[in-house]
């Protein structure tokens, strides 16, 4: 979940730190087993099997299908060479998806990731009832996305919707005008109710790491004379960047992908306003039966993501050295 | 220490309103179920049921097949979730114990699983499944679901091991256990919170769904929760909101309740599993 380097890292550690046990037991009485080669290899086959059945392969074919045209009832493949490619970067509705994903992603992270952090202090400040108020903010993110779909549709919506009046009565909007049927607010209606649901996300991980938080850190930087605002600025938020850092890129990856809820509030609609990357996808594949040009768009995702997770992990290592 | 308290009144109105924004709408769901259909569309629209009523709880089971649907769900979460973390267990406890040649890049494999989007998987997964005649299969769902969430399990449970000390199953080795022994004897029983936080996780995820069980399930007897709900939405066009706020309810309780009884074991297993 961090990172290849730090995992190897921790891996070799560890196995130079404590070598097998085997060697530290005293041979004859060590009672026969299997090896423990043969053990850790029977332990890891059904996972590794599993995985290269439904990660690896997914990824070949798809990559090997991108350059093809597929016949979507008989799969004959046709070689296209990197025609799919080219076509990709010269659809408008694919471009429009792409710009719409990148603003999609940007925007939830973002926010998420301040709100995340404004919540976990407010909820680490030692206020009374705190242990409760955790418990009830994490809700929404246990809350199943078709849920989420249903409620929000039904606070806005434009003929009881409770949120919209509410939103009269105080004044801040003249109609109850369904925000997910209007091309210039769906988007970002869309944002609010996926911070709605993953903030806390961000929170629970964020709080776990405020909570192993010295206090002497605190201590000796407030004797320095740090103010608040200081403290937070030079202790807390160094401390929780590791943290915060895995989890904005963990938020970026499922964003990226997340099909379920913008399909279900607003499937892709009105007229396209609301498609993003993966909704394009599988527009591609089912409904317009272009396997080929799916895959190429699906590839051109994964490779992005690929990339965008160097770039975090790059900035987990030096909040890691930083802290050292 | 009365002052302290008013200074901090900012701060408990923040408090009041983040716990607000979280929850009037899952407080919304079940003030809506409850109340008769006449008062749901009445506008303005009313806070607390002037009349309780059950009466859209027995129209969704009458109406549609929702007994089937949860029936569905919960074959298919129990299964992903047993099948997912009996897996992880076994893989991740190998990861971190053994040092085998190529260990290394199994770590890195499931690193990169766990970037593959499902997006990407589901066109070859929908290929394979119309080939081999899968659709409509729960039991192909279960091992899909389980393949996706495992690199997740995987992680979790290994930063979990990772905190384990080894002496402890040394000493059970020098007492006459094999290593096997020693893992289910010694190393189980300290990971249990790692173990329950995931399985509660995978579960959450398994139940909730959508994407991949509306692509491979297309006969009604066999759709989950998610699908059966996402069906209602669609026919009851001139929406009934009492019966689809029952439905919500119905899907939703069962996570939350498994939620809040296992919510001690979260903040330390997951937050700061996701972290190590």
């Amino acid at each position: 979940m961090t990172s290849s380097e730090v995992t190897s890292r921790e891996v070799t550690a560890t196995t130079q730190v404590r070598p097998p046990a085997r060697k530290s037991v005293p041979a004859k009485k060590v009672r026969r087993g299997f090896s423990d080669r043969a053990l850790g290899t029977l332990m890891l086959l059904p996972a590794l099997l599993l995985l290269l059945v439904f990660a690896v392969y997914p990824f070949l074919a798809s990559v090997f299908d991108s350059f093809f045209r597929i016949d979507f009832l008989t799969r004959e493949h046709t070689f296209l060479g990197p025609d799919n490619y080219r076509r990709l970067w010269e659809d408008p509705a694919v471009r429009g998806a792409f710009g719409r994903s990148v603003l999609w992603v940007a925007a939830n992270v973002v926010i998420q990731a301040v709100l995340g952090v404004a919540v976990a202090l407010l909820l680490n400040a030692g206020l009374r009832g705190q242990s409760l108020a955790r418990g009830l903010v994490l809700f929404p993110y246990v809350v199943p996305a078709v849920v989420a779909a249903l409620v929000f549709r039904f606070l806005f919506n434009d003929t009881s919707g409770v949120a919209g009046y509410a939103l009269r009565e105080l004044g801040l909007s003249e109609s109850l005008a369904n925000p997910f049927a209007d091309p210039a607010t769906v988007l970002g209606a869309l944002v609010a109710v996926n911070c709605w649901k993953y903030v806390p996300f961000v929170v629970i991980v964020v709080l776990a790491r405020l909570q192993t938080l010295p206090g002497e850190l605190k201590e000796a930087a407030s004797l320095d004379g740090a103010g608040r605002f200081g403290i937070f600025r030079h202790v807390t938020l160094p401390w929780i960047a590791p943290a915060l850092i895995v989890a904005m890129l963990m938020r970026t990856i499922w964003t990226a992908y997340d099909f379920d809820l913008p399909y279900l509030l607003a499937a892709g609609g009105p007229m396209d306003s609301s498609t993003t990357v993966p909704l394009a996808i599988r527009k591609l594949a089912f409904a317009d039966q272009d396997l080929g040009l799916a895959s190429a768009l699906a590839v051109c995702v994964a490779i992005l993501l690929v990339a965008g997770a160097r770039l975090y992990l790059r900035a987990y290592r030096s909040s890691e050295s930083a802290l050292s | 220490m009365r002052l302290r308290n008013f200074r901090r009144a900012p701060l408990y109105l923040c408090l009041a309103l983040v716990v607000a924004v979280a929850d009037l709408p899952l407080l919304w769901i079940v003030l809506t179920a409850l109340k008769p259909d006449a008062e749901i569309i009445a506008y303005p629209p009313s806070f607390w049921p002037g009349e309780l009523t059950f009466d859209n709880f027995r129209t969704l089971f009458e109406i549609s097949q929702f007994s089937a649907y949860l029936r569905n769900s919960l074959l298919v979460s129990v299964g992903a979730t047993a099948l997912t973390v009996l897996l992880g267990v076994c893989a991740a406890y190998a990861l971190v114990r053994f040092r085998i040649p190529g260990l290394r890049w199994v770590g890195e494999l499931s690193l990169f699983a766990y970037l593959v989007p499902p997006i990407l998987v589901l066109v070859p997964v929908a290929q394979v499944v119309a080939r081999f005649g899968l659709a409509n299969n729960l039991g192909a769902l279960v091992v899909l679901y389980t393949a996706t969430l495992l690199p997740f399990a995987l992680w979790t449970l290994r930063s979990y091991f990772h905190g384990l000390t080894v002496e402890l199953e040394e000493a059970a080795m020098v007492d006459g256990c094999t290593r096997f022994g020693a893992f289910v004897r010694v190393v189980l029983p300290q990971a249990v919170p790692g173990v329950i936080a995931t399985s509660v996780f995978t579960f959450n995820a398994a139940w909730s769904e959508y994407l991949f069980a509306s692509t491979l399930l297309a006969d009604p007897e066999k759709f989950t929760v998610s699908q059966g709900l996402s069906l209602l939405m669609d026919q009851t066009s001139v929406y009934s909101w009492g019966v689809l706020m029952a439905a919500a309810l119905v899907i939703v309780t069962p996570v939350l309740v498994l939620f809040v009884l296992v919510q001690k074991f979260l903040v330390g297993g997951v937050g700061q599993g996701a972290v190590k």
